[in-house]
């Protein structure tokens, strides 16, 4: 783990977020993996943040100087993994 | 303890590390070497051996011991091994030839008479030796055990051949 | 819709040996995995186990998914394959994109009396320059491809970390026919058991120990064609002028892995923040109940272990399951869950063992302290 990371370098490959993003992110305010999510779409992809989460956490903890659990994780919603659109309309939705 | 750094095993760490076969005991016939140095939660070997000369008890996570007194070389712990750290030395071929017996997992599968470079426990390639035995039973489960002979005074470093070595 | 007493997602040897528990009990058992085949991870491990050789140690991992599979679908369990559990909603409902015989998927909704998440974990990346390279991949991903799809990834491997894993799939790719041209490990010392380090430097592998990579070279198809290592300092920063050249066409990592987490967040399970164990875990009791009643964890899903420990954590999971539906008395699951604790932690003694063993133990008293008791579904 180089201490100096370029700007450049990817972080998120799935919505192609890179450290300069996630450092300005934070410049601008972020404190979690949350935060950062919503400013920059890391971890918004098709992994939904299984590759990049624990490396915006490392970023945040170096940046701000805290331990990586006081990063956060991000939160979810369904589906939690990709289904497509003619699945979901064809679903069985009907209640007890 | 450089193994942690390295890797592998130097002998005089091994030696004092674990119960090893004194040179009185090779010189009455094949035995079990066992390079088992940490404290794994693993017992298989013991269960392996008929003649009751390995011992590990509870908790599970003791180093297994041998007692060369009880163990007479059948090398049938080498394959029940998980971790592939028991070998079996023989001393006693005599014309100053000795045979080291070790589990390999790699294709191909040696055959006996096949020429082959002996390693030590780095790799490095020790002497020539050749393929006396293979053993490798459906119990064994697709681990097959290979003897080598190879010149005595390696008999101590000697663990393994190297791997698509062709003469 | 649907109604099952059990609902087990991942069928991996958590997962699997859950259903087991829950099923022979009696209890109407619904074992849900997204892959193919059941047996998650042990279809792969093609090497034979430690352990206690009253508990398959010696046998080989997917001989054990073979042996699980069987006992499953003789403890009545049924098995839903190519399945994905896609969200848990209030009430406890779940959403499950269902895999059909005819290839088709079906969106099907459920109700269960209670979940068990055995969802495993997925594998940390490190970021260094080109680490998104193609032929840069996880070592996870490696071993899957040769041991279950028998493709060989490249022909010279750089594997970076060794831990159990990156020590045990160096073996594997050298097994399958591949070069493995140097393990690198950041910290001073091997990181896996001594035995696994002793069988590759017997087959010629140096292990390069605080050192890393630094760089993964592209060559003019872009693709890896070598990367830069350096030793690092104390700190694990690369000290310059201590750069290497190493010649590959593929770079597996296996360093480390995380709790796979999208699911027990969404059912609300509380979470906690545990290094050893892998980040951040649902905490459970010793009945491995989270803080939601009715939903359960096992396996790597609640801390990166072994295979032993998941299998022992799933049968302890799907006991208290059946005996949260009545299927199992409290004194009988209780008596259970001794037997099978007291092996848990022979199982974590020893060197490796006694760090998960003690973050394991800290997490059960946080949830006792925090959670008491477990709330209804929201």
């Amino acid at each position: 783990m180089s201490e100096a990371l370029a700007d450049d370098m990817l972080v998120c490959r799935c919505e192609e977020v890179t450290v300069g993003d996630i450092k300005k992110a934070i410049r601008d305010g972020a404190r979690d993996v949350v935060g950062v999510k919503r400013r920059t779409r890391a971890g918004m992809g098709l992994c939904q943040g299984r590759t990049c989460e624990k490396l915006v956490q490392q970023i945040i903890s170096k940046e701000l100087g805290v331990p990586a659990s006081e990063t956060g994780t991000s939160s979810v919603r369904p589906p939690v993994r990709p289904v497509t659109f003619g699945e979901l309309a064809k679903g069985d939705v009907e209640d007890d | 303890m450089s193994y942690i750094k390295t890797g592998y095993l130097e002998y005089s760490e091994l030696e004092s590390l674990q119960t090893l076969p004194d040179e009185k005991r090779y010189q009455e016939g094949p035995v079990a070497v066992i390079e088992c140095v940490q404290n794994i939660p693993c017992n298989p070997c013991e269960a392996s051996c008929k003649f009751g000369a390995i011992h590990i008890g509870s908790p599970i996570t003791n180093l297994p011991t041998i007692d060369t007194r009880k163990c007479i070389g059948c090398g049938n712990c080498i394959a029940k091994c998980p971790g592939m750290a028991i070998f079996v030395v023989n001393k006693t071929k005599g014309r100053g030839i000795a045979s080291v017996s070790f589990p390999y997992e790699y294709y191909p599968v040696p055959k006996v008479g096949d020429k082959c470079h002996a390693v030590d426990r780095k790799g490095e390639y020790i002497c020539d030796g050749t393929v006396s035995k293979v053993v490798n039973p459906a119990s064994y489960d697709h681990t097959p055990v290979v003897t080598i002979d190879i010149p005595i005074e390696y008999a101590n470093e000697v663990r393994s051949i190297e791997r698509g070595y062709q003469p | 819709m649907i109604h099952k007493d059990v609902l087990v997602i991942g069928a991996g040897p958590s997962g699997l040996s859950a259903a087991i528990e829950a099923g022979k009990a009696g209890a109407d058992t619904l074992l849900v995995d997204l892959n193919l085949k059941a047996g998650g991870q042990l279809f792969k491990q093609i090497h034979k186990f430690f352990g206690s050789s009253a508990h398959h140690s010696g046998t080989r991992g997917y001989e054990i998914g073979s042996l699980l599979l069987k006992q499953a679908r003789d403890a009545g369990v049924e098995i839903w394959l190519q399945s994905t559990v896609i969200g848990i909603f209030p009430g406890g409902k779940v959403g499950i994109e269902r895999g059909l015989d005819n290839g088709e998927k079906d969106l099907v909704t459920l109700k269960a009396k209670t979940i068990i998440i055995a969802t495993g974990a997925s594998e940390n990346a490190i970021r260094f320059k080109g680490w998104t390279t193609p032929g840069v991949m996880g070592a996870g991903a490696a071993q899957t491809m040769v041991n279950v799809n028998h493709v060989r990834p490249g022909e010279n491997i750089v594997m970076i970390g060794s831990g159990n894993v990156g020590l045990i799939v160096s073996y594997q790719l050298m097994q399958a026919g591949c070069n493995v041209v140097a393990l690198l490990e950041a910290a001073p010392k091997v990181g896996g058991y001594s035995v696994h380090a002793a069988k590759i430097r017997r087959a010629g592998v140096p292990i390069y120990t605080s050192r890393t990579i630094i760089e993964a070279l592209a060559g003019e198809d872009g693709s890896v064609c070598g990367c830069v290592t350096a030793a690092v300092d104390d700190h694990f920063q690369p000290v310059p002028g201590t750069e290497e050249t190493l010649k590959c066409d593929v770079i597996t990592l296996a360093t480390g892995m995380k709790p796979t987490m999208d699911l027990v967040k969404l059912a609300g399970c509380a979470l906690k923040f545990h290094g050893p164990l892998g980040g951040y875990v649902p905490i459970h009791d010793e009945r491995l109940e989270t803080s939601v009643k009715g939903v359960f964890v096992a396996g790597d899903s609640t801390g990166v272990e072994e295979a032993n420990t998941a299998l022992d954590e799933g049968k302890i999971a799907g006991i208290s399951a059946a005996e949260e539906l009545g299927y199992i008395s409290h004194e009988d699951a209780d008596a259970m869950r001794s037997e099978i604790w007291s092996r848990l932690d022979s199982l974590r003694l020893g060197p490796f063992g006694e760090r998960r063993m003690k973050e394991k133990k800290a997490m059960m008293e946080e949830y006792s302290e925090t959670v008491k008791v477990p709330a209804a579904f929201q």
